[in-house]
């Protein structure tokens, strides 16, 4: 089974991981993004949605689980095959709800541009904005080193 | 995810206008997002489609820059299906009814 181990900066990402965590909770029973399926009958709407909401809930479950106990003694988490694809939806599901909660005030091409001068904002929005960023270079390394193991599984 | 055929299933003189509705041909249409990054959108169409690289990346493209893209047409239980997966991996995905058939 292909696997990386990926060091990352304690002093960094450590203190990104109680908004992470917050987000992960705030989710709960609601869905990153929109359903946007008006013509579904009642029922089916229903149970697609908790289906939804019961896949992304076990994802954002498996990506917490990589910040345990090994986490914090060396900095290094596992990403293999197995956990690949939970990682990469709860990376896509947090950083919906970030966007939409805390920066919801930045233009779409500020955002995907990423030239944004993080010192100029006030400490909970750089946290945001560094969490956002985080989240995409652990979905970019994901897709730039297991990209054909996903396809082939 | 439930299997909508059901509603598919009774005789055509007794089926009432909303399931006749159902038939006949379906798009799946993804709608663009600032979030999502592009490298992520084309492996989801890859993974969920099985398009090569080139074709995943051209509707990729065509929903950054137009705002939507049509990436399947078909039948109503499939595209549900199709529908359903996108959603799983956080795109925003909405079917329409085919008006060409």
């Amino acid at each position: 089974m292909k696997r990386i181990d990926v060091k990352l900066n304690l002093q960094v990402v450590a203190p990104l991981l109680d908004l992470i965590k917050q987000i992960a909770d705030e989710l709960g029973d609601r869905l990153a993004a929109p359903q946007s399926l008006a013509d579904l009958d009642t029922e089916l709407r229903g149970t697609w949605k908790a289906d939804l909401v019961r896949g992304q809930n076990e994802d954002c479950r498996r990506f917490l689980g990589l910040f345990d106990s090994e986490f914090f003694a060396s900095g290094t988490v596992g990403i293999d095959e197995d956990n690949a694809e939970a990682i990469l939806r709860a990376c896509a599901a947090i950083r919906l709800r970030l966007r939409e909660r805390e920066l919801r005030d930045f233009a779409d091409e500020v955002l995907e541009g990423g030239n944004v001068d993080v010192g100029q904002f006030a400490p909970p929005l750089q946290k945001a904005f560094m969490t956002y960023i985080f989240l995409a270079t652990v979905q970019e390394l994901i897709i730039q080193h297991l990209e054909s193991a996903l396809l082939e599984g | 995810m439930r299997p909508p055929t059901a509603r598919l299933e009774s005789a055509p003189s007794s089926r009432p206008e909303t399931e006749l509705a159902l038939e006949g041909l379906w798009r799946v249409v993804v709608l663009n997002d600032p979030v999502n990054l592009m490298s992520y959108v084309v492996l989801v169409f890859r993974r969920i489609f099985g398009f090569d690289e080139a074709t995943a990346r051209r509707h990729m493209l065509e929903v950054h820059e137009r705002g939507r893209s049509v990436v399947w047409t078909g039948v109503r239980e499939k595209a549900e299906a199709y529908a359903f997966s996108l959603q799983q991996w956080h795109l925003t995905a909405i079917l329409e009814p085919d008006e060409a058939h």
